[in-house]
């Protein structure tokens, strides 16, 4: 049988039709059966895009909720230098003003050859700015969103509250020490764009928000802070210390209410600050404490019975020697009572306290105390101090530690050894950070005051708080520090300081001390480090300052003057 | 074959049954659309209010952070010497203590010590209504 013409050039033309449909449905098997799995996966990878969400960075805020430090969402310009290198000057030109900064370093950024770069990492773009450079339309430059720690106080509190590396994460002070509770937990979308980017919300498969951090609420207030600040910065002004310190705390709590100290830095502005000015020396620092120590050896020795505050000691009229040494006192006194080495702050008079009290019932109290150990204060950085085991001390140890020699405390290990007397006896812990709450509001954890254990009775507490009230009367070493309406219970301090192992003209002065007496409320320390220009007595360096704050603070709280006041004026 | 089919006359329950089919078909269909549509306007919508929600959160964090640097102390101060209003603290003599009702108080003010004799010309006479404390209901 032969085929007529049409119907072969129809066989043809089938045949070839059949084998390009046979190769399509070959080529679909393929894709669609044998590359199933590999295909689909790479398909759903080019449209599916993992975002991940950054949590924000919980505030720091303070007792009364005033915000010290919080975390802002801010604009960041990048750029993929290997799109911007061809035209980079002309870029540089346009966004310098923008994100001010200059042209020559930004054209240098955007010729190099990373592909991502933050260009403007400390400026906060507001959104004219963003929405000009959009305009601008530039290839090769993008814009990010990213959290920035905000400091709205500024300096104040700087040591307290600390700062954040690059990565946002806590370096030093509450950032640090409450890092896992500040920090956020970060979230991820499974998203897909259009083909010009934008997501298409409703393909949105997995969407696990990100969870902002905690908030820290502090002890601190920020007005008492402000105030302790302004003094400490007026008295460097005035005596231009090395350094200082100022710390007020709530001796029944042991709360801390305000802590400063200089030299100081703004977390604000990181780069311009060293790492000497960043460091907290209320907790960081040591130093040989000088006379406010006499309060350890006194209150030891009256709880121990050893002693009464009547009982007498011969002062040898300014110098005593003892194993070999000479021990002076600033004034040459005779027979003094206890209470009067205290307000008179007698260094041959304490020397002698000791010696009756003997090594093991001193070094007792020192320990007992809290000298030697850290405070445990919510803040990184803090130091032990030195405090000698009693293998360590010499034939002249036990003269020379009742008078804050040959020892080494932080201010707030002072602080708190004031405390403990103001106290009736009991020790509390220091405590800087009051609660944890979250963005809403509810408190997730609450810090009670601790007590940390008895030291000496409620009556060697009441008989040394009679004591120390005298050294701010006129008869005392510190009549600067009296606060006009108040009874004040205090103790000064002035240490020669060692350098090169030798101690050398230069002083650390130092006051202590908290009222209303009969019923403490506030207690303050005020250090400063080798103040010069003449004075340097802790009484007259120190005393002042400490007045100066406890008055503001007084007022500030609305504490009722314990004494009408003097001056009268007339309210209409 | 053919003459014989178009004899056949159309049976009415056939055609209503094909066309019923065809308007389910046809109205799943587009139901199908328009929920799409729905599914994809809603998720526009959530976008735009997210958007909205983020900008307004961000917007709320840069104005509490303003209002923080506002209130500080140290801006209070410097806003006061800017505006030279001398606003000074008052002096405790120039503070008067009103009496309070309560237990507390009540306790307080007993403790407190009397105020400083003040002289008869400058004395301001107050006239309390009501100087007794009233009952607190248990």
């Amino acid at each position: 049988m032969t085929l007529a013409p049409q119907q072969g050039r129809a066989l043809i033309v089938v045949g070839a039709l059949a084998s390009v449909f046979t190769a399509l449905a070959f080529r679909l098997f393929d894709l669609h059966v044998l590359q199933h799995k590999e295909l689909s996966a790479l398909a759903q990878a080019n449209r599916e895009q993992v975002v991940h969400r950054q949590g924000r960075r919980g505030s720091i805020l303070d007792v009364n909720g005033n915000l010290l430090a919080d975390s802002l969402s801010v604009r960041i310009v990048t750029a993929d230098a290997t799109i911007t290198a061809p035209q980079a000057s002309a870029i540089a030109e346009k966004l310098a003003p923008l994100l001010g900064t200059d042209v020559d370093s930004l054209t240098r950024k955007l010729s190099g050859q990373s592909r991502y770069i933050r260009l403007n990492p400390r400026v906060k773009l507001d959104e004219d700015a963003v929405q000009k450079i959009r305009a601008m339309k530039l290839k090769g430059i993008y814009f990010e969103d990213q959290f920035v720690r905000s400091y709205p106080n500024g300096p104040l509190a700087s040591h307290v509250i600390g700062f954040v590396d690059a990565e946002h994460r806590g370096v030093q002070g509450i950032e640090a020490s409450m890092e896992d509770y500040l920090q956020g937990q970060a979230g991820y979308e499974v998203i897909e764009r259009d083909r010009k980017g934008r997501e298409i919300r409703a393909l949105r498969t997995e969407d696990l928000g990100p969870q902002d951090g905690l908030n820290v609420v502090l002890t601190v207030d920020q007005v008492i802070q402000h105030i302790a600040e302004q003094e400490l910065e007026r008295a460097m002004e005035q005596f231009k210390p090395q350094s200082g310190a100022i710390i007020v705390s709530r001796p029944k709590t042991g709360e801390i209410l305000a802590m400063s100290s200089r030299p100081t830095f703004d977390p604000t502005e990181m780069d311009a600050s060293s790492a000497d000015a960043r460091r907290n020396r209320c907790v960081s620092d040591v130093a040989e404490p000088g006379s406010t120590f006499k309060i350890v050896v006194c209150s030891g020795a009256l709880n121990e019975g050893i002693v009464t505050l009547g009982d007498q000691f011969d002062c040898e009229n300014g110098a005593f020697m003892y194993a070999g040494r000479v021990l002076h006192d600033a004034h040459p006194f005779g027979v003094l009572s206890v209470e009067e080495i205290l307000f008179h702050s007698s260094n041959i008079g304490a020397a002698k306290v000791g010696l009756r009290m003997g090594p093991a019932r001193l070094y007792e109290y020192v320990r007992r105390y809290g000298f030697g150990h850290k405070t445990d204060i919510a803040l990184p950085g803090e130091v032990s101090g030195i405090a000698h085991p009693l293998a360590r001390w010499n034939s002249l140890s036990i003269t020379r530690i009742p008078m804050g020699h040959e020892i080494a405390v932080t201010p707030l290990q002072m602080l708190m050894a004031l405390n403990t007397i103001a106290n009736k006896g009991v020790r509390m812990k220091p405590m800087i950070v009051k609660s944890i709450v979250s963005e809403d509001g509810v408190t997730v954890l609450q810090y009670q005051p601790r007590s940390v254990g008895p030291v000496i009775s409620a009556h060697t507490s009441e008989l040394m708080t009679t004591a120390l009230r005298k050294v701010v009367g006129p008869e005392g070493t510190a009549p600067k520090a009296a606060v006009q309406g108040f009874d004040v219970a205090g103790k000064t301090g002035t240490a020669q300081k060692v350098e090169n192992g030798q101690y050398v003209r230069k002083y650390y002065s130092s006051f202590i001390g908290y009222f209303p007496a009969s019923n403490p409320e506030i207690s303050i320390l005020v250090s400063l480090d080798d103040p010069v220009g003449g004075a340097y007595y802790g009484g007259s360096v120190a005393g002042p300052v400490f007045r100066a704050v406890a008055e503001k603070v007084a007022e500030y709280l609305g504490m009722v003057p314990q004494t009408p006041p003097t001056e009268v004026t007339k309210v209409s | 074959m053919k003459r014989n089919r178009k004899r056949e006359p159309l049976r009415f329950g056939t055609v209503t049954k094909s066309l019923f089919v065809c308007v389910c078909v046809a109205i799943s269909g587009l139901g199908y659309v328009w929920q799409k549509n729905a599914i994809y306007r809603l998720g526009d919508e959530i976008k735009k209010r997210e958007a909205l929600l983020s900008s307004a959160q961000k917007r709320n964090l840069m104005l509490a952070a303003q209002l923080a640097h506002l209130e500080s102390p140290a801006e209070l101060e410097t806003k006061c010497q800017g505006y030279n209003l001398s606003l000074v603290a008052p002096k405790e003599s120039q503070v008067v203590r009103l009496y309070e009702p309560g237990p507390e108080w009540d306790v307080q003010m007993a403790n407190a010590p009397l105020p400083a004799r003040i002289p008869a010309q400058q004395q301001v006479r107050l006239q309390v209504r009501n100087p007794q404390p009233r009952a607190i209901a248990q």
